[in-house]
Protein backbone atom coordinates (compact mmCIF):
# COMPACT_ATOMS: atom_id res chain seq x y z
CA UNK A 1 0.00 0.00 0.00
CA UNK A 2 1.46 3.08 -0.84
CA UNK A 3 0.60 4.76 2.86
CA UNK A 4 3.64 3.11 4.41
CA UNK A 5 5.65 3.77 1.12
CA UNK A 6 5.04 6.86 1.68
CA UNK A 7 5.46 6.96 5.48
CA UNK A 8 9.01 5.66 4.88
CA UNK A 9 9.89 8.63 2.64
CA UNK A 10 8.70 11.01 5.04
CA UNK A 11 10.34 9.89 7.59
CA UNK A 12 13.29 9.77 5.51
CA UNK A 13 12.63 13.21 4.51
CA UNK A 14 12.01 14.28 7.76
CA UNK A 15 14.97 13.03 9.32
CA UNK A 16 17.00 14.85 6.71
CA UNK A 17 15.02 18.08 7.82
CA UNK A 18 15.16 18.13 11.55
CA UNK A 19 19.40 17.10 11.49
CA UNK A 20 19.94 20.78 10.71
CA UNK A 21 17.66 22.53 12.76
CA UNK A 22 18.49 20.35 15.90
CA UNK A 23 22.11 21.01 15.15
CA UNK A 24 20.84 24.79 14.61
CA UNK A 25 19.15 25.04 17.76
CA UNK A 26 21.81 23.45 19.88
CA UNK A 27 24.33 25.74 18.24
CA UNK A 28 22.42 28.92 18.89
CA UNK A 29 21.24 28.06 22.34
CA UNK A 30 22.53 25.00 23.93
CA UNK A 31 21.32 25.99 27.34
CA UNK A 32 17.71 25.72 26.21
CA UNK A 33 17.94 22.31 23.97
CA UNK A 34 19.41 20.86 27.07
CA UNK A 35 16.54 22.03 29.44
CA UNK A 36 14.04 21.42 27.06
CA UNK A 37 11.56 19.22 28.53
CA UNK A 38 11.43 14.97 28.37
CA UNK A 39 10.09 14.13 24.66
CA UNK A 40 7.36 11.79 24.91
CA UNK A 41 8.51 8.15 22.58
CA UNK A 42 6.30 7.75 19.37
CA UNK A 43 5.36 3.87 19.10
CA UNK A 44 6.89 2.26 16.12
CA UNK A 45 5.12 2.48 12.94
CA UNK A 46 3.20 5.26 14.31
CA UNK A 47 1.88 7.72 11.33
CA UNK A 48 0.16 10.66 10.99
CA UNK A 49 -1.53 11.67 7.51
CA UNK A 50 -4.44 13.59 5.87
CA UNK A 51 -7.85 12.09 4.67
CA UNK A 52 -8.25 15.47 3.15
CA UNK A 53 -7.05 17.01 1.41
CA UNK A 54 -4.51 15.14 -0.60
CA UNK A 55 -1.48 16.61 -1.93
CA UNK A 56 -2.08 18.67 -5.33
CA UNK A 57 -5.57 19.26 -4.61
CA UNK A 58 -7.99 21.68 -5.80
CA UNK A 59 -10.11 23.20 -2.49
CA UNK A 60 -12.99 25.77 -1.95
CA UNK A 61 -11.82 28.39 0.41
CA UNK A 62 -13.97 26.52 2.86
CA UNK A 63 -12.55 23.26 3.75
CA UNK A 64 -12.24 20.70 6.37
CA UNK A 65 -9.61 19.33 7.22
CA UNK A 66 -9.00 15.30 7.98
CA UNK A 67 -6.31 13.98 10.01
CA UNK A 68 -5.57 10.43 10.45
CA UNK A 69 -3.52 8.67 12.88
CA UNK A 70 -2.12 5.67 13.13
CA UNK A 71 -0.96 3.07 15.68
CA UNK A 72 -1.38 5.93 18.14
CA UNK A 73 -4.34 7.95 20.04
CA UNK A 74 -5.33 11.26 20.58
CA UNK A 75 -5.64 13.05 23.98
CA UNK A 76 -6.84 16.20 24.80
CA UNK A 77 -3.63 18.72 25.25
CA UNK A 78 -2.56 18.98 29.35
CA UNK A 79 -3.63 14.85 29.44
CA UNK A 80 -0.48 12.70 29.91
CA UNK A 81 -0.95 9.12 28.66
CA UNK A 82 1.50 6.89 26.70
CA UNK A 83 0.95 6.64 23.18
CA UNK A 84 -1.07 9.75 22.46
CA UNK A 85 -0.97 13.36 21.62
CA UNK A 86 -2.96 16.14 19.50
CA UNK A 87 -2.88 16.95 16.13
CA UNK A 88 -1.72 20.63 15.17
CA UNK A 89 -2.17 21.87 11.27
CA UNK A 90 0.93 23.98 9.94
CA UNK A 91 -0.11 26.07 7.49
CA UNK A 92 2.26 27.57 5.56
CA UNK A 93 5.35 26.94 7.69
CA UNK A 94 7.82 24.95 8.32
CA UNK A 95 7.93 22.23 11.63
CA UNK A 96 10.32 24.67 14.52
CA UNK A 97 12.99 22.67 16.90
CA UNK A 98 11.40 19.38 17.39
CA UNK A 99 12.64 19.52 20.99
CA UNK A 100 10.60 22.70 21.36
CA UNK A 101 6.49 23.39 22.22
CA UNK A 102 4.62 23.68 19.04
CA UNK A 103 3.87 27.74 18.70
CA UNK A 104 0.42 28.62 18.43
CA UNK A 105 -0.21 31.06 16.04
CA UNK A 106 -2.26 31.85 12.53
CA UNK A 107 -0.14 29.51 11.19
CA UNK A 108 0.09 26.18 13.56
CA UNK A 109 -3.50 25.56 14.59
CA UNK A 110 -3.68 23.28 17.81
CA UNK A 111 -6.77 20.74 18.12
CA UNK A 112 -6.11 20.90 21.75
CA UNK A 113 -9.42 18.99 22.41
CA UNK A 114 -8.24 15.68 20.81
CA UNK A 115 -10.11 16.65 17.58
CA UNK A 116 -9.59 15.09 14.51
CA UNK A 117 -10.87 17.44 12.22
CA UNK A 118 -10.70 20.97 11.21
CA UNK A 119 -12.32 23.28 9.30
CA UNK A 120 -10.18 26.41 8.41
CA UNK A 121 -10.65 29.25 5.72
CA UNK A 122 -7.85 30.23 3.35
CA UNK A 123 -7.20 32.71 0.90
CA UNK A 124 -7.01 32.03 -2.98
CA UNK A 125 -4.10 30.77 -4.16
CA UNK A 126 -1.10 27.99 -3.06
CA UNK A 127 -0.97 27.19 0.67
CA UNK A 128 0.85 24.32 2.13
CA UNK A 129 -0.05 21.87 4.81
CA UNK A 130 1.26 19.63 7.52
CA UNK A 131 0.48 17.64 10.51
CA UNK A 132 2.52 17.30 13.52
CA UNK A 133 1.57 15.80 16.68
CA UNK A 134 2.27 16.96 20.12
CA UNK A 135 2.25 15.84 23.34
CA UNK A 136 0.65 16.65 26.24
CA UNK A 137 3.02 19.54 26.17
CA UNK A 138 2.48 20.59 22.77
CA UNK A 139 6.44 19.12 22.22
CA UNK A 140 6.67 16.71 18.83
CA UNK A 141 7.53 12.84 20.30
CA UNK A 142 10.88 11.22 19.87
CA UNK A 143 10.89 10.81 16.48
CA UNK A 144 8.45 13.06 15.55
CA UNK A 145 5.31 12.23 14.26
CA UNK A 146 4.50 13.93 11.40
CA UNK A 147 3.25 14.31 8.06
CA UNK A 148 4.18 15.11 4.35
CA UNK A 149 4.00 18.11 3.65
CA UNK A 150 1.09 18.88 0.87
CA UNK A 151 0.22 21.57 -1.12
CA UNK A 152 -3.28 22.88 -1.85
CA UNK A 153 -4.45 25.28 -4.61
CA UNK A 154 -7.21 27.65 -3.10
CA UNK A 155 -10.06 28.09 -5.91
CA UNK B 1 4.71 33.62 4.59
CA UNK B 2 0.86 34.30 3.79
CA UNK B 3 -1.90 34.83 7.22
CA UNK B 4 -4.32 32.50 7.05
CA UNK B 5 -8.14 33.20 8.60
CA UNK B 6 -9.27 30.48 10.57
CA UNK B 7 -12.78 29.02 10.68
CA UNK B 8 -14.54 27.05 13.03
CA UNK B 9 -17.71 26.01 11.32
CA UNK B 10 -20.71 24.78 13.86
CA UNK B 11 -23.00 22.83 11.40
CA UNK B 12 -26.65 24.20 12.71
CA UNK B 13 -29.35 21.68 12.15
CA UNK B 14 -32.67 22.90 11.48
CA UNK B 15 -33.58 21.92 14.90
CA UNK B 16 -31.58 25.08 16.43
CA UNK B 17 -34.29 27.10 14.95
CA UNK B 18 -36.01 26.62 17.88
CA UNK B 19 -33.33 26.89 19.89
CA UNK B 20 -31.85 30.23 18.20
CA UNK B 21 -35.47 32.25 18.98
CA UNK B 22 -34.77 35.51 19.13
CA UNK B 23 -37.02 37.30 22.15
CA UNK B 24 -37.03 40.62 21.34
CA UNK B 25 -36.83 42.27 25.35
CA UNK B 26 -39.70 43.97 26.54
CA UNK B 27 -38.62 47.79 25.78
CA UNK B 28 -37.97 46.73 22.35
CA UNK B 29 -41.93 46.94 21.40
CA UNK B 30 -42.64 51.09 21.63
CA UNK B 31 -39.03 52.45 20.62
CA UNK B 32 -38.33 52.43 16.76
CA UNK B 33 -35.07 50.53 16.17
CA UNK B 34 -32.49 52.39 13.66
CA UNK B 35 -32.30 50.38 10.52
CA UNK B 36 -29.69 49.52 8.79
CA UNK B 37 -29.48 51.28 4.79
CA UNK B 38 -29.84 49.10 2.17
CA UNK B 39 -28.77 49.67 -1.25
CA UNK B 40 -31.73 51.07 -3.66
CA UNK B 41 -30.69 48.13 -6.40
CA UNK B 42 -30.65 45.25 -3.85
CA UNK B 43 -33.09 42.57 -4.39
CA UNK B 44 -34.91 39.34 -3.31
CA UNK B 45 -37.12 36.78 -4.48
CA UNK B 46 -37.97 33.00 -4.46
CA UNK B 47 -36.20 30.51 -6.22
CA UNK B 48 -38.54 28.49 -8.56
CA UNK B 49 -41.57 29.08 -6.47
CA UNK B 50 -43.58 31.39 -7.97
CA UNK B 51 -47.05 32.97 -7.19
CA UNK B 52 -50.01 30.45 -7.15
CA UNK B 53 -47.75 26.92 -7.12
CA UNK B 54 -48.41 23.61 -5.98
CA UNK B 55 -46.19 22.36 -3.83
CA UNK B 56 -45.44 18.77 -1.66
CA UNK B 57 -46.30 19.18 2.01
CA UNK B 58 -42.60 19.28 2.32
CA UNK B 59 -40.44 21.60 0.34
CA UNK B 60 -37.21 23.59 0.43
CA UNK B 61 -37.44 27.58 -0.10
CA UNK B 62 -34.39 28.94 -1.62
CA UNK B 63 -33.55 32.35 -1.77
CA UNK B 64 -32.18 34.58 -4.63
CA UNK B 65 -30.55 38.14 -3.21
CA UNK B 66 -28.90 40.30 -5.42
CA UNK B 67 -27.30 43.49 -3.69
CA UNK B 68 -26.46 42.37 -0.83
CA UNK B 69 -24.30 39.78 1.14
CA UNK B 70 -25.59 37.32 3.66
CA UNK B 71 -23.97 37.05 7.34
CA UNK B 72 -25.15 35.51 10.71
CA UNK B 73 -28.00 37.54 12.94
CA UNK B 74 -25.96 39.68 15.72
CA UNK B 75 -22.55 40.68 13.46
CA UNK B 76 -23.23 44.42 12.26
CA UNK B 77 -21.82 44.20 8.49
CA UNK B 78 -22.44 47.41 6.76
CA UNK B 79 -24.66 45.96 3.67
CA UNK B 80 -25.45 42.51 5.13
CA UNK B 81 -28.35 40.70 7.09
CA UNK B 82 -30.13 37.37 7.12
CA UNK B 83 -33.27 36.06 6.32
CA UNK B 84 -36.68 35.62 7.27
CA UNK B 85 -39.76 33.88 5.76
CA UNK B 86 -43.14 34.88 6.71
CA UNK B 87 -45.76 32.33 6.69
CA UNK B 88 -49.60 33.26 6.27
CA UNK B 89 -49.25 37.13 7.79
CA UNK B 90 -48.51 40.31 7.37
CA UNK B 91 -45.63 42.56 6.97
CA UNK B 92 -44.14 43.47 10.75
CA UNK B 93 -43.32 46.89 11.69
CA UNK B 94 -40.58 48.09 10.03
CA UNK B 95 -38.67 49.73 12.38
CA UNK B 96 -38.85 47.09 15.25
CA UNK B 97 -37.21 43.86 15.45
CA UNK B 98 -39.23 41.01 13.19
CA UNK B 99 -40.78 38.99 16.36
CA UNK B 100 -39.89 34.92 16.23
CA UNK B 101 -42.73 33.19 16.28
CA UNK B 102 -44.32 29.92 14.09
CA UNK B 103 -44.82 32.85 11.18
CA UNK B 104 -42.09 34.48 11.15
CA UNK B 105 -38.94 31.97 10.51
CA UNK B 106 -35.63 33.61 11.64
CA UNK B 107 -32.55 31.97 9.27
CA UNK B 108 -30.67 33.74 12.14
CA UNK B 109 -27.03 31.49 11.46
CA UNK B 110 -26.83 32.86 7.87
CA UNK B 111 -28.81 29.83 5.79
CA UNK B 112 -29.35 30.05 2.72
CA UNK B 113 -31.97 27.49 2.38
CA UNK B 114 -34.62 25.99 4.58
CA UNK B 115 -36.84 23.18 4.89
CA UNK B 116 -40.65 24.26 5.55
CA UNK B 117 -43.35 21.71 6.25
CA UNK B 118 -46.81 23.07 5.48
CA UNK B 119 -50.11 21.15 6.59
CA UNK B 120 -52.38 20.87 3.30
CA UNK B 121 -54.16 24.22 1.63
CA UNK B 122 -53.71 27.78 1.13
CA UNK B 123 -50.54 29.69 2.50
CA UNK B 124 -48.69 32.68 1.45
CA UNK B 125 -45.23 33.26 2.18
CA UNK B 126 -43.04 36.21 1.73
CA UNK B 127 -39.07 36.75 2.15
CA UNK B 128 -38.18 39.67 4.18
CA UNK B 129 -34.48 40.54 4.70
CA UNK B 130 -33.06 42.07 8.27
CA UNK B 131 -30.27 43.45 9.73
CA UNK B 132 -27.78 41.85 12.60
CA UNK B 133 -30.38 43.06 15.19
CA UNK B 134 -33.49 41.37 13.26
CA UNK B 135 -34.47 45.00 12.09
CA UNK B 136 -35.86 45.26 8.04
CA UNK B 137 -33.20 47.69 6.27
CA UNK B 138 -33.92 51.25 4.84
CA UNK B 139 -35.62 50.69 2.04
CA UNK B 140 -36.63 46.91 3.06
CA UNK B 141 -35.32 44.17 1.14
CA UNK B 142 -38.38 41.87 0.64
CA UNK B 143 -40.12 39.63 -1.87
CA UNK B 144 -43.65 39.69 -3.15
CA UNK B 145 -46.29 37.47 -1.02
CA UNK B 146 -46.96 34.76 -2.68
CA UNK B 147 -49.94 31.93 -2.59
CA UNK B 148 -48.88 28.97 -2.66
CA UNK B 149 -51.06 25.73 -2.73
CA UNK B 150 -49.85 22.34 -0.47
CA UNK B 151 -51.02 19.31 -1.58
CA UNK B 152 -51.79 16.56 0.31
CA UNK B 153 -49.94 13.20 0.23
CA UNK B 154 -51.70 10.59 1.24
CA UNK B 155 -49.16 7.89 2.16
CA UNK B 156 -49.99 4.59 4.22
CA UNK B 157 -47.22 3.36 6.81
CA UNK B 158 -46.78 0.04 8.35
CA UNK B 159 -47.13 1.07 12.27
CA UNK B 160 -44.46 -0.63 14.43
CA UNK B 161 -45.67 -2.42 16.94
CA UNK B 162 -45.07 -1.22 21.03
CA UNK B 163 -43.99 -3.04 23.47
CA UNK B 164 -46.97 -3.56 26.52
CA UNK B 165 -45.58 -1.26 29.36
CA UNK B 166 -43.73 1.43 27.39
CA UNK B 167 -44.78 5.11 27.78
CA UNK B 168 -43.10 8.05 27.32
CA UNK B 169 -43.49 11.36 29.88
CA UNK B 170 -42.17 14.93 30.37
CA UNK B 171 -39.42 14.78 33.22
CA UNK B 172 -40.12 17.01 36.01
CA UNK B 173 -43.22 18.89 34.31
CA UNK B 174 -46.46 18.61 35.00
CA UNK B 175 -49.66 19.82 33.90
CA UNK B 176 -50.32 23.25 34.97
CA UNK B 177 -46.75 24.37 35.36
CA UNK B 178 -45.27 27.75 35.09
CA UNK B 179 -42.20 27.88 32.72
CA UNK B 180 -39.86 30.49 31.50
CA UNK B 181 -40.28 31.77 27.92
CA UNK B 182 -36.90 29.79 27.67
CA UNK B 183 -36.66 26.24 29.26
CA UNK B 184 -35.58 22.87 29.23
CA UNK B 185 -38.07 20.50 28.36
CA UNK B 186 -36.65 17.09 29.58
CA UNK B 187 -38.10 13.57 27.99
CA UNK B 188 -38.82 10.49 29.49
CA UNK B 189 -39.31 6.94 28.27
CA UNK B 190 -39.44 3.44 29.84
CA UNK B 191 -39.80 0.28 28.36
CA UNK B 192 -38.93 1.41 25.16
CA UNK B 193 -35.27 2.43 23.51
CA UNK B 194 -34.27 5.22 21.83
CA UNK B 195 -32.75 4.82 18.40
CA UNK B 196 -32.13 8.15 15.93
CA UNK B 197 -34.70 8.39 13.06
CA UNK B 198 -33.43 5.99 9.91
CA UNK B 199 -32.31 3.45 12.32
CA UNK B 200 -35.04 0.46 12.54
CA UNK B 201 -34.64 -1.25 15.77
CA UNK B 202 -37.69 -3.68 17.14
CA UNK B 203 -38.96 -1.77 19.84
CA UNK B 204 -36.90 1.51 19.61
CA UNK B 205 -38.08 5.19 18.53
CA UNK B 206 -37.14 8.58 19.08
CA UNK B 207 -39.37 12.09 20.50
CA UNK B 208 -41.38 14.41 19.14
CA UNK B 209 -42.65 17.22 20.54
CA UNK B 210 -45.83 18.63 19.52
CA UNK B 211 -46.31 22.65 21.00
CA UNK B 212 -49.90 24.40 20.62
CA UNK B 213 -51.27 21.37 18.75
CA UNK B 214 -54.04 18.06 18.69
CA UNK B 215 -52.70 14.67 17.62
CA UNK B 216 -51.46 14.33 14.07
CA UNK B 217 -52.69 11.45 12.33
CA UNK B 218 -51.71 8.20 13.91
CA UNK B 219 -50.74 6.25 10.53
CA UNK B 220 -49.12 9.13 8.83
CA UNK B 221 -45.71 10.29 9.24
CA UNK B 222 -45.03 13.16 11.99
CA UNK B 223 -45.06 16.37 10.20
CA UNK B 224 -41.96 18.36 10.83
CA UNK B 225 -42.54 22.08 11.42
CA UNK B 226 -42.77 24.37 14.68
CA UNK B 227 -45.34 22.71 16.22
CA UNK B 228 -44.27 19.09 15.69
CA UNK B 229 -40.22 18.86 16.38
CA UNK B 230 -38.43 16.54 15.61
CA UNK B 231 -35.48 14.80 17.94
CA UNK B 232 -34.31 12.35 15.18
CA UNK B 233 -30.74 11.64 16.86
CA UNK B 234 -31.92 10.28 20.08
CA UNK B 235 -32.16 13.15 22.09
CA UNK B 236 -33.97 13.03 25.02
CA UNK B 237 -34.19 17.29 26.44
CA UNK B 238 -34.45 20.34 24.38
CA UNK B 239 -33.99 24.20 24.86
CA UNK B 240 -37.36 25.79 23.53
CA UNK B 241 -38.30 29.31 23.42
CA UNK B 242 -42.02 30.30 23.62
CA UNK B 243 -44.20 33.71 23.73
CA UNK B 244 -45.53 34.11 27.27
CA UNK B 245 -49.24 32.96 27.98
CA UNK B 246 -50.98 29.66 28.25
CA UNK B 247 -49.03 26.68 25.98
CA UNK B 248 -49.81 22.68 25.29
CA UNK B 249 -47.25 20.02 24.67
CA UNK B 250 -47.40 16.45 24.28
CA UNK B 251 -44.55 13.94 24.02
CA UNK B 252 -44.90 11.21 20.58
CA UNK B 253 -42.90 8.98 19.80
CA UNK B 254 -42.34 7.91 15.88
CA UNK B 255 -40.18 5.08 14.44
CA UNK B 256 -37.24 5.10 12.10
CA UNK B 257 -39.98 6.54 9.68
CA UNK B 258 -41.35 8.99 12.44
CA UNK B 259 -44.43 6.91 12.59
CA UNK B 260 -46.03 6.88 15.81
CA UNK B 261 -45.87 3.21 17.29
CA UNK B 262 -48.95 0.83 17.33
CA UNK B 263 -50.72 1.71 20.04
CA UNK B 264 -48.90 5.03 19.88
CA UNK B 265 -46.41 6.20 22.87
CA UNK B 266 -47.75 9.34 24.19
CA UNK B 267 -47.70 11.54 27.41
CA UNK B 268 -50.40 12.87 28.52
CA UNK B 269 -51.38 16.81 26.55
CA UNK B 270 -49.78 18.94 29.20
CA UNK B 271 -50.87 22.99 29.44
CA UNK B 272 -48.21 24.93 30.81
CA UNK B 273 -47.67 28.84 31.24
CA UNK B 274 -45.18 30.82 29.99
CA UNK B 275 -44.07 34.04 32.31
CA UNK B 276 -41.45 36.81 31.51
CA UNK B 277 -37.87 35.73 33.00
CA UNK B 278 -34.98 34.04 32.71
CA UNK B 279 -33.48 30.10 32.61
CA UNK B 280 -35.42 28.30 35.63
CA UNK B 281 -33.67 25.94 38.00
CA UNK B 282 -34.46 23.35 36.07
CA UNK B 283 -32.08 23.71 33.38
CA UNK B 284 -29.65 22.48 35.89
CA UNK B 285 -28.12 19.47 34.55
CA UNK B 286 -29.78 16.78 37.11
CA UNK B 287 -26.49 14.66 38.76
CA UNK B 288 -28.72 11.78 38.65
CA UNK B 289 -31.21 9.91 36.25
CA UNK B 290 -34.97 9.09 37.90
CA UNK B 291 -33.71 5.39 38.24
CA UNK B 292 -30.66 6.82 40.27
CA UNK B 293 -28.19 6.39 38.00
CA UNK B 294 -25.82 8.74 37.46
CA UNK B 295 -26.40 11.43 34.42
CA UNK B 296 -25.02 10.88 31.32
CA UNK B 297 -22.85 13.26 30.09
CA UNK B 298 -23.90 16.35 27.59
CA UNK B 299 -22.63 16.29 23.79
CA UNK B 300 -22.95 19.48 21.47
CA UNK B 301 -26.31 18.44 19.41
CA UNK B 302 -24.26 18.99 16.00
CA UNK B 303 -21.49 16.39 17.21
CA UNK B 304 -21.67 13.42 14.93
CA UNK B 305 -19.29 10.61 14.29
CA UNK B 306 -18.84 8.68 10.62
CA UNK B 307 -17.37 6.18 9.12
CA UNK B 308 -14.45 8.08 6.68
CA UNK B 309 -13.39 4.45 5.49
CA UNK B 310 -15.39 1.61 4.88
CA UNK B 311 -18.25 3.62 3.27
CA UNK B 312 -21.86 1.24 3.74
CA UNK B 313 -22.07 -1.23 0.94
CA UNK B 314 -18.28 -1.60 0.52
CA UNK B 315 -16.29 -4.40 -0.56
CA UNK B 316 -13.30 -4.82 1.70
CA UNK B 317 -10.43 -7.42 2.37
CA UNK B 318 -10.72 -9.59 5.10
CA UNK B 319 -7.60 -7.38 7.02
CA UNK B 320 -8.75 -3.68 6.64
CA UNK B 321 -8.09 -0.48 8.50
CA UNK B 322 -11.55 0.72 9.75
CA UNK B 323 -11.08 5.16 9.90
CA UNK B 324 -13.24 7.07 12.04
CA UNK B 325 -14.34 10.62 11.57
CA UNK B 326 -15.76 12.78 14.16
CA UNK B 327 -16.89 16.11 13.84
CA UNK B 328 -17.45 18.60 16.69
CA UNK B 329 -15.76 17.05 19.52
CA UNK B 330 -12.76 15.91 20.10
CA UNK B 331 -11.01 12.27 21.21
CA UNK B 332 -9.42 11.03 24.83
CA UNK B 333 -8.54 8.26 26.36
CA UNK B 334 -10.74 5.86 28.35
CA UNK B 335 -11.15 7.30 32.13
CA UNK B 336 -10.27 10.91 30.89
CA UNK B 337 -13.00 13.02 32.00
CA UNK B 338 -13.04 16.19 29.97
CA UNK B 339 -15.80 18.33 28.48
CA UNK B 340 -16.58 17.54 24.97
CA UNK B 341 -14.51 14.47 24.39
CA UNK B 342 -15.07 10.87 24.37
CA UNK B 343 -13.26 7.58 22.64
CA UNK B 344 -14.75 5.76 19.75
CA UNK B 345 -16.17 1.85 19.85
CA UNK B 346 -16.60 0.15 16.58
CA UNK B 347 -19.44 -2.38 16.97
CA UNK B 348 -19.05 -5.40 14.86
CA UNK B 349 -22.19 -7.73 14.05
CA UNK B 350 -24.20 -6.83 16.88
CA UNK B 351 -27.18 -4.57 17.27
CA UNK B 352 -27.07 -0.96 18.56
CA UNK B 353 -26.77 -1.64 22.34
CA UNK B 354 -28.59 0.09 24.50
CA UNK B 355 -27.94 3.80 24.78
CA UNK B 356 -28.25 4.67 28.17
CA UNK B 357 -25.57 2.26 29.89
CA UNK B 358 -21.71 1.16 29.47
CA UNK B 359 -21.15 -0.49 25.67
CA UNK B 360 -20.56 -4.02 27.02
CA UNK B 361 -16.55 -5.18 26.02
CA UNK B 362 -16.60 -8.06 24.19
CA UNK B 363 -15.41 -9.14 20.73
CA UNK B 364 -18.08 -7.65 18.80
CA UNK B 365 -17.58 -4.51 20.89
CA UNK B 366 -14.66 -3.05 20.09
CA UNK B 367 -12.97 -0.13 22.67
CA UNK B 368 -10.85 2.13 21.54
CA UNK B 369 -10.02 3.17 24.82
CA UNK B 370 -6.09 4.33 23.68
CA UNK B 371 -8.33 7.42 21.90
CA UNK B 372 -7.47 5.65 18.90
CA UNK B 373 -9.09 6.93 15.24
CA UNK B 374 -8.33 4.41 13.28
CA UNK B 375 -8.55 0.27 13.70
CA UNK B 376 -7.55 -2.62 11.99
CA UNK B 377 -9.78 -5.37 12.34
CA UNK B 378 -10.14 -9.10 10.38
CA UNK B 379 -12.98 -10.35 9.45
CA UNK B 380 -14.06 -13.97 7.33
CA UNK B 381 -15.51 -13.91 3.71
CA UNK B 382 -19.14 -12.27 3.94
CA UNK B 383 -21.26 -9.51 4.85
CA UNK B 384 -20.70 -7.48 8.20
CA UNK B 385 -22.04 -5.19 9.92
CA UNK B 386 -20.29 -2.29 11.57
CA UNK B 387 -21.24 0.65 13.52
CA UNK B 388 -19.64 3.69 15.50
CA UNK B 389 -20.47 4.79 18.93
CA UNK B 390 -18.86 7.88 20.51
CA UNK B 391 -18.72 7.42 24.26
CA UNK B 392 -17.76 9.78 27.64
CA UNK B 393 -15.28 8.48 29.45
CA UNK B 394 -16.76 5.55 31.40
CA UNK B 395 -17.84 4.35 28.06
CA UNK B 396 -21.51 5.59 28.33
CA UNK B 397 -23.19 7.37 25.50
CA UNK B 398 -23.46 11.02 25.58
CA UNK B 399 -26.81 12.56 25.89
CA UNK B 400 -27.70 13.49 23.13
CA UNK B 401 -25.76 9.92 21.79
CA UNK B 402 -23.39 10.41 19.30
CA UNK B 403 -23.26 7.30 16.64
CA UNK B 404 -22.68 6.33 13.14
CA UNK B 405 -25.39 4.90 11.04
CA UNK B 406 -24.89 0.92 10.75
CA UNK B 407 -23.10 0.39 7.71
CA UNK B 408 -22.76 -3.29 5.73
CA UNK B 409 -20.25 -4.43 4.23
CA UNK B 410 -19.13 -7.07 2.51
CA UNK B 411 -15.51 -9.26 2.77
CA UNK B 412 -14.00 -10.69 -0.24
CA UNK B 413 -10.26 -12.28 0.46
CA UNK B 414 -8.53 -10.83 -2.93
CA UNK B 415 -11.36 -9.98 -4.09
CA UNK B 416 -12.97 -6.93 -6.14
CA UNK B 417 -10.11 -4.03 -4.87
CA UNK B 418 -11.51 -1.77 -2.22
CA UNK B 419 -11.85 2.01 -4.18
CA UNK B 420 -8.48 3.21 -3.62
CA UNK B 421 -8.60 6.13 -1.35
CA UNK B 422 -5.86 7.81 -1.15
Amino acid sequence: MTPCRRSRLSLAALLAAAMPLVALAAGANPALAQSAPGRQPAPKGAEVYFHYPLDGLRVPERFTVRMGLKAMGLAPAGTEWSNTGHHHLLINTDPGPPDQPIPADYNNIHLGNGQSEVVVTLPKGRHTLQLLLGDHNHVPHDPPVMSRKITVYVR
Amino acid sequence: MHRVRLGVMSVLLTLAVVATAFVPPASAQEAARPRSKAPADARLDFVDIADGARLPGKFVVRFALSGMEVAPAGLPQPNAGHHHILIDTELPPLDQPIPSDFNHLHLGSGQTEIEVVLPAGRHTLQLLFADHDHVPHDPPVMSRRITVEVGEEPQEQARVAAAPGARVFFVDLVDGATIPTRSIIRFGAEGVALSPAGTKHPNGGHHHLLINTALPPLDHEIPSDFNHVHFGRGQTEAEITLPPGEHTLQLLLGDHDHVPHDPPLMSPRIRVRVVEGEQLASAAQPATRPDGRPALTPAPPDAAVYFIYPRDGDVIFPSSTVRFGLRNMGVAPAGVAKPNTGHHHLIINAPTPPLDEAIPADLNHIHLGGGQTERRITLPRGEHTLQLIFTDENHVPHDPPILSERIRVTVAPGGKRPEKRR
